[in-house]
């Protein structure tokens, strides 16, 4: 735990001084105005929910990986990856604690979007079902963890893997529903959208702000948890495998 | 001085297509970069879906193809940034020739690469969402999208000219002048949709001009507008290559007087 | 008529101003060059030295058109650096150090045939000049090698063959070999030897006593934005005024002595157990030389000092151990 927490600490010092990596929550305000924009232009304010949702989910989701996929990799620009494989500490308690305060940071992009939503288009958000909204986020910050953690060591394994880095984004906001909900999706693409934690995250968070009573909630929480849960499991026996590669080789690249 | 330019240009590329074999190769092309820009042209034609309307699915369909394509043409503004971090800035100023075409050139490996993804947009995903072409109607979208894509890319040079006194936000620049693009200049709504200072802007916009074209092509409606739209983008093209020299000539005159210039 | 020279230096000075975000006025700060005068011949090679932070690369990027004057005036090739920096950008050629200043992902030689471009070579010309300087500086068997995968030595040598792509009359070298190991430094200086043998005009900048001594015609020295003794007449001077005589078997009498001889500056001991006396002119150092035949001295050695010794003479006072 206290090694969480000083992972934690580092990475919010680290977050204050590379504005670089805030880029997620430069462009959410903007990206807020686009969807909305849409939405009163087709004169549909019941869908302001999924305009001002939508933004804050990319902003999370973006900015996790980014930061949680260089984690490593500028570990070992400074030097200072062998160094902390050289001590006694377990590290993947240190990551998840930096990759959980990225992702906490995140969150910042939903307060932007509810922001230019009341102030720059005076639609007024109400959230139904707080109770719901706060849980759903919570559960959905431990998912994104956990799936953050699994980029950190995926990226240093595998060059290849690093180059569809592009390709995290805009494929899974389609599956992971964040502006249109996967029930839309053509069939084919749905289940693969089931096992994306975001679409679970993204349908909850939605509900939460809509008057109508929402279905089955503990059941669709407990799957964001537990996609979360695997993600952060794979996240885990990635690092170890970094780690013991590093070890033995005394390089951690696979190259390739 | 064109043959000067063309061959400084054309060396200056050289170095554009070094860069671009280092970050694709044919397979993360096609499976990395491709895969995401018609997930990102399909995330925003499926909001016409959301609405349930299928005009505004097309229209989204052509915004979000003519979206991309900005988004690639703006890397130029990290790319003209790798030139400084290079070290090769004092070199070039002592050189004999205008550093215009080294920076023209530099970054044309996006231009290509721009154009493949969003004509596959418009013509391949085009029709899954309801966008037809006709021979004719897609020859002449084509035509613009190329037009579009050359005065962007000039757009970019002077937006990179920024960038150059102040690299480390080179992404961040980059991307929140594709998001605004994506905003006002017509790939979501309308132009009119905004207010008369904001329209002004987008005026200044390439992208708005060849978005209005393309928006009348795909419904079929050929009309004198998209000849004027053309000329139109000649124009403004122009203009930011302008703008591009002379924000260059005086970031060089500024570096000479403060010594901003460094020496690796 | 006599030519003009190559490099004429007057009355130059730069001073850097920091400018407070939003204040009206810069506020006046270092003085990076001050009242510099300085003549380079052609067919030279002048060596600037100094130690770090001395002013030589402020006056390097003077040279090279790319920092202005604020006050002086620098003529370079008959063209001044001010009024008419095309044509001086037309006949120099301009070599840096450090690891920056060539493009990584491009070949060696896709790097000379960009520099060839920029300088408005092209077609048979550029090739064949391209042709002629990978082969000069042992890069023929390595130019269609991407410049990343290269040695610091061998990056160095294509800086070189890039600075002279277009045959420039002046070559600015700024500090060179910064960096470079030994083995490749030296290397490096025998290219540069090889340049001035065909009687190139090479302004060399560097805090490297040894480089310079071996590769230049002439010296100047360069603190705090003052050069010191650009006169070669003055430099020779200096060169014989500080004198040294070693000798072994001194007894302490004899020591006590000698250092009472007028122009005897110092007295020290050296590891090898002979003590060296510092005379500031030559009938000085004649009259040691004469006290110590007399105490029946046998082993004594007389030698010149280096540059170095020069160097820690004029700079030492005042720099301590900035020398690096």
């Amino acid at each position: 735990m206290r090694l969480l927490l000083t992972g934690a600490a580092y990475q919010l010092r680290l977050l204050r001084r590379s504005p670089g990596d805030l880029i997620a929550l430069a462009t959410t305000p903007l990206l807020t105005v686009v969807f909305l924009a849409v939405v009163e232009h087709n004169g549909r304010p019941d869908l302001a929910v999924n305009a001002v949702l939508a933004p804050a989910l990319i902003a999370l989701w973006g900015m996790s990986l980014l930061i949680a996929g260089d984690m490593i990799d500028a570990e070992r620009a400074t030097g200072t990856f062998e160094v902390l494989v050289a001590t006694p500490a377990r590290l993947w308690p240190l990551f998840t604690g930096r990759v959980l305060v990225v992702t906490v940071v995140s969150l910042l992009g939903l307060v932007e979007s509810w922001l230019v939503a009341t102030v720059v288009f005076g639609v007024p958000l109400r959230v139904a079902h707080p109770g719901l909204f706060a849980v759903t986020l919570l559960a959905t910050v431990l998912a994104m963890s956990g799936h953050a953690g699994v980029m950190t060591s995926l990226f240093v394994l595998s060059r290849s893997a690093r180059i569809f880095q592009n390709s995290l984004s805009f494929p899974f906001y389609v599956l992971g529903g964040v502006l249109v909900p996967v029930a839309l999706l053509p069939a084919f693409l749905r289940p693969v959208s089931t096992v994306v934690f975001l679409s679970w995250s993204a349908d909850l968070l939605r509900d939460s702000l809509r008057p109508a009573a929402p279905d089955s909630p503990v059941l669709r929480v407990g799957m964001v948890l537990g996609l979360g849960a695997a993600g952060a499991a794979l996240s885990w026996w990635l690092l170890s495998v970094v780690l013991r590669r590093a070890r033995r080789t005394g390089s951690i690249a696979l190259g390739g | 001085m064109v043959s000067t330019w063309w061959r400084v240009g054309r060396a200056s590329a050289a170095n554009a297509f070094a860069d671009l074999v280092v970050i694709y190769t044919p397979a993360s092309w096609v499976f990395g970069w491709l895969v995401r820009v018609l997930a990102q042209v399909a995330f925003y034609a499926l909001i016409g879906t959301l609405l349930e309307s299928p005009a505004q699915q097309r229209f989204l369909l052509v915004g979000g193809a003519v979206t991309v394509m900005v988004t690639e043409v703006l890397l130029v503004c990290a790319s003209t940034a790798w030139e400084r971090q290079a070290g090769t800035l004092p070199l070039l100023v002592v050189a004999p020739v205008s550093m215009v075409p080294v920076f023209l050139g530099r970054s044309v490996q996006w231009i290509p690469s721009a154009l493949a993804t969003s004509s596959i947009a418009l013509f391949a995903l085009g029709p899954v969402f309801g966008v037809g072409w006709t021979v004719g109607t897609a020859l002449l979208a084509w035509a613009v999208l190329v037009l579009t894509c050359l005065a962007t890319y000039l757009f970019g040079f002077a937006v990179s000219m920024l960038v150059l006194g102040f690299i480390e936000l080179r992404n961040l620049v980059g991307a929140v002048v594709t998001a605004i693009t994506t905003a006002i200049s017509g790939a979501v709504v309308p132009v009119d949709f905004w207010p008369a200072g904001v329209r002004f802007v987008a005026h200044l916009l390439p992208a708005t001009y060849g978005l209005d074209a393309l928006h009348r092509l795909s419904r079929e409606e050929i009309t004198f507008t998209i000849l004027s739209n053309a000329g139109l983008l000649v124009l403004v093209g122009v203009g930011w290559l302008g703008i591009g020299a002379s924000l260059l000539a005086a970031l060089v005159g500024l570096g000479r007087r403060r010594g901003t210039l460094e020496f690796p | 008529m006599t030519e003009s020279p190559c490099i004429e230096i007057e009355g130059l000075t730069r001073t850097f101003s920091h400018r407070i975000f939003l204040a009206r006025r810069p506020i006046t700060g270092t003085i990076a060059l001050d009242h510099v005068n300085l003549i380079v011949e052609y067919g030279e090679v002048h060596g600037l030295l100094g130690p770090n932070g001395a002013g030589k690369t402020t006056l390097c990027k003077i040279l090279a058109t790319i920092l202005l004057p604020t006050a002086g005036t620098v003529t370079v090739c008959g063209s001044d650096v001010v009024t008419d920096p095309r044509a001086v950008r037309r006949r120099i050629g301009i070599v840096l150090g450090g690891d920056r200043g060539l493009y990584g992902r491009l070949t060696a030689r896709q790097n000379l045939r960009h520099w060839g471009a920029l300088y408005g070579l092209h077609g048979t010309a550029l090739r064949s000049r391209i042709d002629e300087l990978t082969e000069r500086f042992g890069l023929t068997t390595r130019q269609h090698d991407r410049v990343e995968t290269f040695s610091r030595g061998m990056k160095q040598r294509v800086h070189l063959a890039r600075g002279l792509i277009a045959d420039p009359e002046l070559l600015l070298l700024d500090e060179p070999t910064d960096g470079l190991d030994p083995v490749a430094a030296t290397e490096f200086r025998a290219l540069v030897g090889q340049l001035r043998a065909e009687g190139r005009t090479i302004l060399l900048t560097t805090h490297n006593m040894a480089e310079a001594e071996q590769v230049c015609d002439r010296v100047s020295f360069i603190d705090n934005g003052t050069i010191l003794d650009a006169d070669p007449a003055t430099l020779s001077a200096l060169v014989s005024r500080y004198e040294r005589i070693d000798a072994l078997g001194v007894t302490e009498p004899t020591r006590a002595r000698v250092s009472t001889i007028a122009g005897v500056e110092r007295v020290e001991d050296l590891p090898d157990g002979y003590v060296r006396f510092h005379a500031t002119d030559r009938p000085a150092a004649t009259a040691v030389l004469r006290a110590l035949v007399d105490a029946e001295v046998t082993r004594i050695r007389n030698s010149e000092p280096s540059l170095e010794e020069i160097y820690l003479h004029l700079m030492g006072g005042q720099r301590g151990m900035r020398v690096d």
